[in-house]
This record gives structure tokens, sequence and C-alpha cells, in this order.
């Protein structure tokens, strides 16, 4: 027996693949069904933004950002608007700031659960995805009526936000918070329970935190292995500070942990709206800007906590109403290398289930 | 008229033959009809369950779209690829939907057989000529000379190879009680008794879940697992070959709901209803159990498959036919 | 050991459940009021200031327009590629006397790149198709109701 001829076999996953979120290629080399190395392949979704960034107003650039995670384009909004806004020390009205908040815990029920729908998608459950769908479909309407977008909003300025709430919306989004609970616990019955789902994601992809560390993962890819890091909490910017929430971490990190995370997140997330809803003051939402953002000449850094991790934005500024060179700390992007490393040795099953759980974005990795 | 068509006690002349191709055409183009709307039922049913209507442009009601998709599947062009093994990859379907469709003359519709056969060993019949589709599927990803349809090819093969013995094994405790492989005998003998489904308990459950690996299907749907292996073995092909494949699939759905209802639930037997409309709603009823599986479940992963198969669902099986020997011998001297 | 059995329960479940689907050709999307669509353009507005020509981040409009002999500016061309506009809505805030502003058409498919060229005329006819109908009845103008109004087929 010991003497029959095995082959290598060198597949490609992707880029036209049905589960690989996008254009993503991963070139497995396949002994049987067994990984015995992978290789990422990125950059079939490049556009540049970097680039045309140097081109463009500090204003013209938010909507660029829209289009790198486009499953949370709030939270991209946010973090350059937020870097500018640092650079400049302007002075954001209250109001903005809880518009703001709410929009992007909004924004990060939604692609939490868009990532769980496709992620059980992955897995071969069918329903879920439609489910979550639906109160998916609910946020993206509210983002409709308070920007006149479902997914590229351009919603923020730099000194504020476009719009004020129309009237009514926050009593809507109050009321729409106990549909995700329900969805939640759907999601919990359906699914969290299910022996089938669970024996393909425990212990399934596991790391630790000197990997993760090392890898500079961040986010639930982070999280779930035991370290409590949320820029939220361990770097207030906004008005995170006044809310009340918790940091749910995993223990194992592996892919189930970073499923439950997903949920949890939403929970506190749900916890952070509710509380904005409630406090938030009346008055103006844009700020004192000047009409052109001319950030004083020097380098700056802000990141936020992404709904995949750390969304760090980095720019140059000459004085000019153009940044000089800008350059996005892309979450997606920086949790992506460790997928080969993770690939090495599973089985060719496996293998969509560990990629669907480092949740990325093609539009972020490519930028 | 049954008498007419129920050719077990003729002499074999050839007004017989003419009228058993009759009949074989007639149940054939039935099978394609019940196949296409199993396929228009699986749509709106997995539909309602996911909040969406399904089907609803062709024709009233979208009763008409499996027909416009069969259609646009015979219309498509036949394409080859280049480097596949061409022979092979042509009659590859072929021998995946012969079998599916053989297996069903021995199904009884009714009471009495009309027009298919009510021959001694129909189990038998039924488990040997359901593995030669395995065959087919093997060729054809094998031919197809593309690696996704390989690695389907060569799962489908292990897993319907592993799963058809415990099937088979759950079928022994059924024939040990009804003491005949004759789908007749077994039917009556449920009359006489009880539906198996409640002394074969055992072997029931067994048999659904072995059943759902053999067919294929939601969560043992992994040799087309599309999120990892595109369609798996029948990736390559199209048009109307992709089509034979389909139907060899749908078939086999309708086959094994046939079984299942005439083995565990009394097949025509029933109070008041005419025979085949008892048959009907069985059968649908466990169509119905299909697609609820595959609206909730995920996929099973290819390893753990195996072992499930091999360590739980075969000694399971065993269990249940040692148990059923003995309190059949118990009955029988009690 | 049966936690499936729950999944199970729940797909049931939502059997009898209303659907969400929309028909969508017969049955069209409710926008809210500041929907961004395609753009509208009303020519007599417009005073040719081009600030909207530059602050598009993607540079896909172009503009030109004379001195009238009242010495006011009219705008002779406007063109808007929706190639590449991405619908930013950024043109529409500038605008200081809301000669463009933005509709809830977004159906925007073509058969050729060339039909997605578009210009001042269409942008107008778009006004018209739009709040035109209404606007222009609500100032009791005669030509309230174009008959390129009746075009969309509803
Ligand atoms: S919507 Fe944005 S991209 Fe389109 S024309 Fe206006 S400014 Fe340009
Ligand atoms: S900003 Fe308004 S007024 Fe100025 S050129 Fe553009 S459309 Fe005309």
């Amino acid at each position: 027996m010991a003497d029959i001829r095995t082959e290598e076999m060198l597949m490609n996953v992707g880029p036209q693949h049905p589960s690989t979120h996008g254009v993503l290629r991963v070139v497995v080399k396949l002994d049987g069904e067994t990984i015995i190395d992978a290789d990422p392949v990125i950059g079939y979704l490049h556009r540049g933004t970097e680039k045309l960034a140097e081109d463009l107003q500090y204003n013209q650039i938010i909507p660029y950002t829209d289009r790198m995670d486009y499953l949370a384009a709030m939270l991209n909004n946010y973090a350059l608007v937020h870097a500018v806004e640092e650079a400049m020390d302007l002075e954001i009205p209250e109001r903005a700031e809880y518009l703001r908040v709410i929009v992007m815990e909004l924004n990060r029920i939604a692609s939490h659960l868009l990532f769980i729908g496709t992620y059980l998608l992955d897995l071969g459950a069918m329903s879920p995805f439609l489910y979550v769908f639906q109160d998916r479909e609910r946020i993206v309407q509210m983002f409709n009526e308070i920007c006149g977008a479902r997914l590229t909003y351009n919603y923020m300025r730099i000194g504020g936000v476009k719009w004020d709430a129309p009237p009514g919306w926050i009593d809507k989004v109050k009321a729409f918070v106990p549909h995700v609970r329900k969805t939640m616990g759907m999601l919990d019955d359906l699914v969290t329970g299910n022996e089938i789902f669970l024996n393909r994601v425990k212990g399934i992809g596991a790391y630790d935190a000197d990997t993760a560390i090392a890898h500079s993962l961040s986010g639930i890819n982070l999280r779930c292995t035991g370290l409590k890091w949320d820029l939220r909490r361990n770097r207030p910017y906004s008005i995170y500070d006044r809310f009340d929430f918790d940091i749910p971490v995993g223990e194992n990190g592996d892919c189930y942990d970073r499923y439950i995370l997903h949920l949890k997140e939403m929970e506190q997330s749900l916890r952070i709206v509710e509380q904005a809803c409630d406090q938030i003051p009346d008055g103006p939402v844009m700020g004192k800007a000047p009409k052109f953002v001319r950030p004083p000449a020097g380098e700056y850094f802000s990141a936020i906590e992404g709904a995949r991790g750390e969304l760090g934005v980095y720019f140059v500024s000459d004085g000019k109403d153009k940044p000089y060179r800008l350059k996005f700390r892309r979450p997606s992007f920086l949790n992506l290398q460790l997928l080969p490393s993770l690939l090495k040795g599973q089985n060719m099953a496996n293998l969509i289930a560990i990629l669907g759980a480092v949740d990325i974005v093609l539009g972020e990795v490519d930028c | 008229m049954i008498a007419f068509f129920s050719w077990v006690h003729q002499a074999l002349t050839w007004g017989t033959v003419l009228k058993m191709v009759a009949g074989a055409l007639i149940v054939l183009f039935f099978l394609l009809g019940a196949v296409t709307y199993m396929l228009y039922f699986e749509r709106k049913v997995i539909g309602w369950m996911q909040l969406r209507i399904g089907p609803n442009r062709v024709g009233p009601l979208g009763l008409f779209q499996s027909f416009a998709d069969i259609l646009k599947l015979l219309a498509k062009e036949d394409i080859v690829p280049a480097e596949a093994d061409k022979p092979l990859f042509l009659i590859a379907p072929i021998v995946a939907f012969i079998p599916s469709f053989a297996v069903m003359a021995v199904i009884p519709w009714t009471a009495s057989h009309v027009f298919t056969a009510d021959i001694a060993v129909a189990l038998l019949y039924y488990l040997a000529l359901s593995s030669i589709t395995i065959v087919g599927i093997m060729l054809g990803g094998w031919a197809s000379n593309n690696k996704y349809s390989l690695i389907g090819g060569m799962r489908s093969a292990a897993q319907m190879i592993s799963y058809e013995i415990p099937l088979g094994m759950s079928l022994l405790g059924v024939i040990l009680l009804a003491g005949s492989l004759n789908i007749v005998d077994i039917v009556e003998a449920q009359r006489r008794f009880m539906w198996f489904v409640v002394p074969q308990f055992l072997g029931f459950c067994v048999f659904i879940v072995a059943a759902t690996a053999e067919l294929n299907r939601t969560p043992f749907d992994l040799p087309e697992a599309e999120s990892e292996l595109v369609a798996g073995y029948h990736t390559e092909y199209s048009g109307f070959r992709f089509a034979f494949y389909m139907l060899a699939e749908y078939l086999y759905v309708f086959a094994i709901s046939c079984l299942g209802a005439t083995l565990f639930f009394g097949g025509w037997s029933g109070p008041l209803l005419p025979g085949w409309l008892w048959f009907a709603i069985k059968v649908t009823a466990f169509i119905f159990f299909f697609f609820w599986l595959r609206a909730t479940m995920p996929r099973i992963r290819v390893d753990q498959l195996m072992s499930f198969s091999w360590k739980f669902l075969l000694p399971l099986a065993l269990v249940n036919i040692v148990l059923t020997s003995i309190i059949k011998y118990w009955v029988n001297a009690g | 050991m049966f936690g499936f059995v729950k999944g199970l329960a729940v797909t049931i479940s939502q059997l009898p459940k209303k659907k969400v689907t929309i028909q969508y050709p017969d049955v069209r999307p409710e926008w809210p009021e500041r929907f961004r669509g395609i753009h509208e353009l009303i020519p007599e507005r417009c005073i040719v200031c081009g600030q909207c020509a530059r602050i598009c981040p993607t540079s896909c409009i172009s503009l030109s327009g004379t001195r009238g002999e009242d010495r006011k500016l009219r705008l002779d061309t406007f063109d808007i590629s929706f190639e590449i506009c991405i619908l930013c809505d950024l043109c529409t805030e500038v605008c200081p006397t809301e000669a463009i502003k933005m509709t809830g058409e977004f159906e925007l498919a073509a058969y050729s790149r060339d039909e997605l060229y578009k210009n001042m005329e269409w942008l107008y006819d778009n006004y018209i198709r739009h709040d035109g109908v209404r606007e222009l009845e609500a100032a009791g103008e005669p030509r309230a109701v174009p008959e390129k109004a009746g075009e969309r087929g509803e």
C-alpha cells in the first residue's frame, strides 16, 4: 500500500467561485482533500482609492470610502471625517454625534447580520440568509430615509452629518430594536444549537492571542482569542464613553467563537442604539466647518472600531485642501494575512468555514 | 382494465410486449410530470419557508416555471470541454439516469401492479439498480477533467457507497417482519399488522438518514456543495445532459419517498380514500420532509460524513436487525 | 442531541407568514423623499456657477454657458455621464439655486454606454417626469402635464 503514487493537485478557488465573497482567489495545493498550501491572491477589486484621494478635496473623498467596506459604509465615512476633524480640532454638535453613533451601530448590526447570513450560506444553510436579510433590509430602509441611499450612504460630513433625522425616525429605530432581538433568538434556535453546525465550526481554525497580535488582527478576529480590545472602550472616540456596553470576548479563538461573537456584539450595539436614542438632544447637526477643509500641515492617524476591526486613517497634509497622502488601515486586509497559516493541513471543506469566519469584504481588502 | 395492464400472469406474446412498452412510456411521462411539479413544489415550499413566494411569473401561480426551465435546458448548447474524455462524458449522464427510472418499475402505485412489475425480489432489485447511478456520477466527475468535478464525483461515490449499506440494513428489519422481499407482500403484511414505522422506528430513522445521504440532499449534499465545489460532479455539464443528472436526482427523491411510504407507512393501504390517493399523500409527505430539511440544515463535513455512516448508522442498523429478529422469534415462539 | 429539531420548528413556522417579496416591475418600491436617484435639471434656474462640476468627485458633469443680452449667464449644455456618476449627491448639495436635484428614478440600465450620457434636454425631461409635474401644477402653469409624463408606462 505504501508505494501508491499520489499526486498533488493545484486548485484555484476563485475569483469566480460561489463563496469567496467577492473576488478573492485562493490557490490551494491539495493532497486528496487536505490542503497543504494556500495562497490568497488579491487585487481583483483594486480601484486605487488612496491614490485617487490625493486629487480630491476631503469632502469629496467621503463617497469613495463608501465603496471600501460596502457593508459598513457609515463606519468608513466616520473613520475619514473623524480623522480630519481630529486634525483640525473641530467642534461637532451633540446631535450630530448621536446621530453618527446611531447610524454607525445600526450599520454594524447590518454588517454582522450579513456576516451571519453569508457564513451560514457557506456552510450550506440557506434559510438564515433570507431571515437576516429581512432585518437588514429594515436597517437599509432607515438609512435610505435618513440619507437617501441604501448602500453608499455618503452621510457624514466634516463637521457633522448631512441630514438631520426625518421626523419619527428615532422612534422607528427604537421600535426596530426588539425586532433584531427576535431575529437573534430565531437564529439561536435555528442554527446555534444545530449539531451539524457545531461540528463544523467548533475547534476549527483556532489560533491564540499571540498569533493574533503577531498578525495584527483586530476586531472580532482578535477578540475571539479572549483579548479584550475594542477601540470604543480602550481609546474612546466620539461619545462612546457615555454608553454602557460590554465587550464580549471568546475563549478558544475558533470559528464558533467568531460566529457567536458576532451575535453578542449585535446585542451590545443594540444597547448602544437604545441608549443613544434615549439621550439624543435637539440642536444643529452641522458644526462650523470651513468651506474648504484645510488641515494644518502634518501627519495624522486616527482609528475607530470598524465592523471588522480597527479601521484606521492615516493622512499627510501639506496645508492644502487635498491630502498629500492618504492611507487606510483596512482591517479586512490585515485579517486576511492569517488565512494561509490557518488553512494549512485542513480539510478542503474547512476552507470555506475558515475563510467565511475571517469575515473579509473584498472591497476593503483591495481598496 | 387492471387485469389488462397487469402482465404478471399473461403469456409473453408480441401483444404483451407492446403493452409493456406502452405502459413503460406512460409511466415515464407520468414521472416526468411528477418530477416537474416536484421541482415547482420544492421551490415553492422552500420559498415560503424563507419568506419568499417562489416562482410566480410563468403561467398562473408560476405553474409552468419548471417547464420553462426544462425547455431552456433542452434548448441550450451541449458543451463538451476540450480536454474531457469525450465518450465517457457523453454517456455518463445517461448511465446515471436510466437506473433512476428503472427502479420505479417495482413501486406499486395501487393495490395491484398497474404498469409495474410484481417481482419477488423487488427490494434487492431496487438496491442493485440504484447503485449503478453511482457509476454514472463518478464517470461524469472523472470524464469532465475538472478538479471540482473530480472531487465532487469522488465524494459522491464514497458517500453513496457508504450509505447504501445502512440503507440496505435498515430495510432488513422490514423484510424480517414481513418475511418477504416482495413489496406487495410487505404492504399486505402492514395491512394485517400495523405500519412498520412503529415496530421499526429505529430502522425508519436509519432509513431516513441514509436515504437523505443517498440522495445527496441537504444536509448531505456534499457532492454538490456549491460553496466548496461549485456544482460538484456536474460542474461541466450543460444543456440536456445536465438535465439528465437533475432528472436522475429528483427521480430518486421520488423513488425513495415511494419506497419509504410503502415500507414504513403502509403504501397504498388506508381507510376511505382510494389507494392511489393514499399513496400520493404519503409520498408527498416524504418529499415535503426532504424539502423541509433542505430549508433548515447546514451541510455536514465530508470526513464527519464517513465516520457518521460507519461508526454510528451502521451499528444502529445492526442493532435494529438483531432486536427485530429476537422479537420476532420470541413472538412466534410465544 | 436534538438541537436541529428546534431548527425544523423555526423553518416550518415561517411557512404561513406574510411574504416580503415585492413584485417589482408591477409594484414599485416606495422611496423616501431623500432618495438619491438620477438627477433632474431645471435649466432656467441654473446660473452657470460651475460649482457642481467642480465638486463632483468623478468629474462627470460638463457644462457650458454664454452671457445673454441681459448680462446674465445662460446654460447652453449640461451633460452628466452616468457611466461614472456615483450618485453621491455632492453636486445637488452645492448648487445654490437648486437647479440640479435628484429624483426617485433609479433604473439606468441601457444597451449601450452612449445611452448613459445624458444631456440637458434629457435631464429636464426627467424633471418634468418627476417633480415637475407636481411643481408646475402647483404653480398653475398651463403645460403642467406634458406628453412625456405619460411615457413611463405606469
Ligand atoms: S451625484 Fe456625485 S458623481 Fe454624480 S454628478 Fe453629482 S457630484 Fe458627480
Ligand atoms: S451648481 Fe447649480 S447653478 Fe451652479 S452650474 Fe451647477 S446646476 Fe448650475
